[in-house]
């Protein structure tokens, strides 16, 4: 069962679609959800935040979309992964399937709605007239990082959401804390010097520096904060493989 | 199994280590099979009473269940073995550590073949999704490639005899209809070890006929067969060889008639 890679990118695919369907079903929008969702949020903030930090940052709903689609992503796919050994106990209680899959196919399932944000962010800074870079390639290294640090974290939070179903009420508070820690609608500068060494402590933030760096700014990423993102990250995904292998043969029992 | 190994059987998907030889004419060999399960009176299931707990130092001792104990027996190629017992007997769990849903606790398993598991028919349906797209989904739950359900498409279609309706969706289905589809995607593949768990009592009359068929033509080409089932006469229609469990215990194997016989005859002197 489950040898070869064919047969496992079949079951992905199959996965990643029935998420797609589920979600859109009896909507009439549809996808069209996927891009409305980003589009609606960022006005928002741009019609309540860019009247206080308007003057300290320049273009602000490119500013405040950029550091948005990480942290939604991020967001999204650690709690996709988190979920998806628990909604899926009854059918894990029947047939074999390599638990893993359910977490990459949820991780996957926010990765296309993460390249699907993009066409948002690249749509705006036309129409803002932003200016577009070479270094928006370089864009894909924080992006690479960032996929194995949701990989990480997912299969940590998806084996302890399986013994602790509580783990999800205590993820969402730190995810909060986790998005003000980002600076996504406000500028780093407004946080006092001492605050900021938290701000470098968060990943998440990193990747999204990055990627400002990179595509909106026209700068190749700082080196100091790129390696701490992968050392950070690879961290995670060793430990998270590690914790999941460990714990895979026991879920079955805990569901 | 070491560190290493864990995480490159995690990346391959497969066990490396750990594959002992065995004879050729062994399909199943089960070795000392134990399956435990923990089991407190209130479980905890949150990491608020979890700490809560374990500050007032008030935690339940769990209690372990021994559903299968010391099992041993082996099942040859061809063989088309029964397995008896009441109800809790450890049948069901059986089965499920032979299909790999549930780890042993301890003991051996080795597994010489592809194995189809029939244990509960369309289990992993989508009900929103249509007749057609859940042959897709289930099939990639039994992992087969997208090539070959395109090439059995109609063969499926034909033998679940749903016609029309296989563009609606499952959730309009009866319970008959689903596990009419559910058998025929689940008996798609050539396996070489057929695991059944009660399901050959689905649908109509005619298509109970047409299933037993399907079981008895791909008995006829070698594949070994393992069957639960609460029915003694169709445990010695199929069957050859059979074991009996009782509260986790293997209590005899053997030749079918001579296992059924003790089977029947315990279980009348129980009802006096």
């Amino acid at each position: 069962m489950f040898d070869t890679l064919s047969e496992k990118k079949f079951l992905l695919k199959q996965l990643v679609k029935r998420d797609l369907t589920s979600k859109y079903k009896d909507s009439v929008l549809g996808i069209l959800w996927s891009f409305l969702n980003p589009l609606l949020i960022m006005l928002v903030f741009t019609a309540i935040f860019s009247m206080l930090f308007g003057r300290q940052i320049e273009n602000y709903p490119v500013y405040f979309l950029s550091g948005r689609v990480i942290y939604d992503f991020y967001n999204a796919a650690t709690k996709g992964a988190m979920r998806s050994i628990k909604s899926n106990a009854n059918l894990l209680k029947k047939i074999y399937v390599p638990k893993y899959m359910f977490s990459v196919s949820a991780i996957c399932y926010e990765f296309i709605n993460f390249l699907i944000s993009f066409v948002i962010l690249f749509g705006v800074m036309l129409i803002t007239g932003a200016s577009f870079h070479l270094t928006t390639i370089f864009a894909i290294i924080p992006i690479i990082f960032l996929v194995f640090l949701i990989f990480g974290i997912g299969l940590i939070l998806a084996v302890c959401n399986t013994y602790f179903s509580d783990i999800g009420h205590l993820y969402n508070v730190f995810t909060l804390i986790l998005m003000y820690a980002s600076a996504l609608f406000y500028p780093i500068e407004i946080v006092p010097a001492s605050v900021q060494v938290i701000f470098t402590l968060n990943p998440v933030y990193s990747a999204i520096t990055c990627f400002r760096e990179t595509v909106v700014y026209g700068v190749m990423p700082n080196v100091g904060t790129l390696a701490y993102l992968a050392t950070f990250s690879i961290a995670a995904l060793g430990i998270g493989i590690l914790l999941f292998s460990i714990y895979e043969k026991k879920l079955a029992l805990e569901i | 199994m070491s560190v290493k190994g864990k995480i490159a059987s995690f990346i391959t998907g497969e066990d490396k280590e750990n594959v002992p030889v065995i004879d050729d004419n062994i399909a199943i060999k089960v070795e000392h099979l134990t399956m435990e399960f923990k089991v407190t009176k209130d479980k905890i299931d949150t990491l608020k009473e979890y700490v809560i707990r374990t500050l007032k130092k008030n935690k339940k001792e769990k209690q372990k269940i021994r559903v299968l104990d010391d099992i041993t027996f082996n099942v040859y190629k061809g063989d088309r073995m029964g397995i008896l017992g009441f109800n809790g007997a450890g049948k069901s769990t059986l089965l499920k550590i032979l299909a790999g849903i549930y780890e042993p606790t301890y003991g051996n398993i080795t597994i010489n073949g592809k194995v189809a598991p029939l244990l509960e028919l369309g289990a992993g349906f989508d009900k929103n999704y249509t007749g057609k797209n859940n042959i897709y989904l289930n099939g990639a739950f039994l992992s087969m490639e997208e090539e070959f359900i395109n090439e059995k498409y109609d063969e499926i279609l034909e033998f679940s005899e749903l016609g029309e309706y296989i563009n609606y969706p499952v959730k309009n289905y009866s319970s008959g209809m689903r596990a009419k589809l559910g058998f025929s995607i689940a008996t798609l593949v050539n396996p070489d070890i057929l695991i059944i768990d009660e399901i050959l009592s689905v649908g109509d009359i005619k298509f109970r006929k047409k299933s037993s068929d399907k079981i008895r033509s791909m008995m006829k080409d070698g594949v070994t067969v393992l069957l639960v089932s609460h029915s003694i006469g169709q445990i010695r229609d199929i069957c050859d060889k059979c074991i009996w469990i009782e509260n986790g215990h293997l209590v005899m194997e053997g030749e079918v008639n001579e296992v059924c016989d003790a089977y029947v005859k315990s279980a009348k002197s129980d009802k006096k």
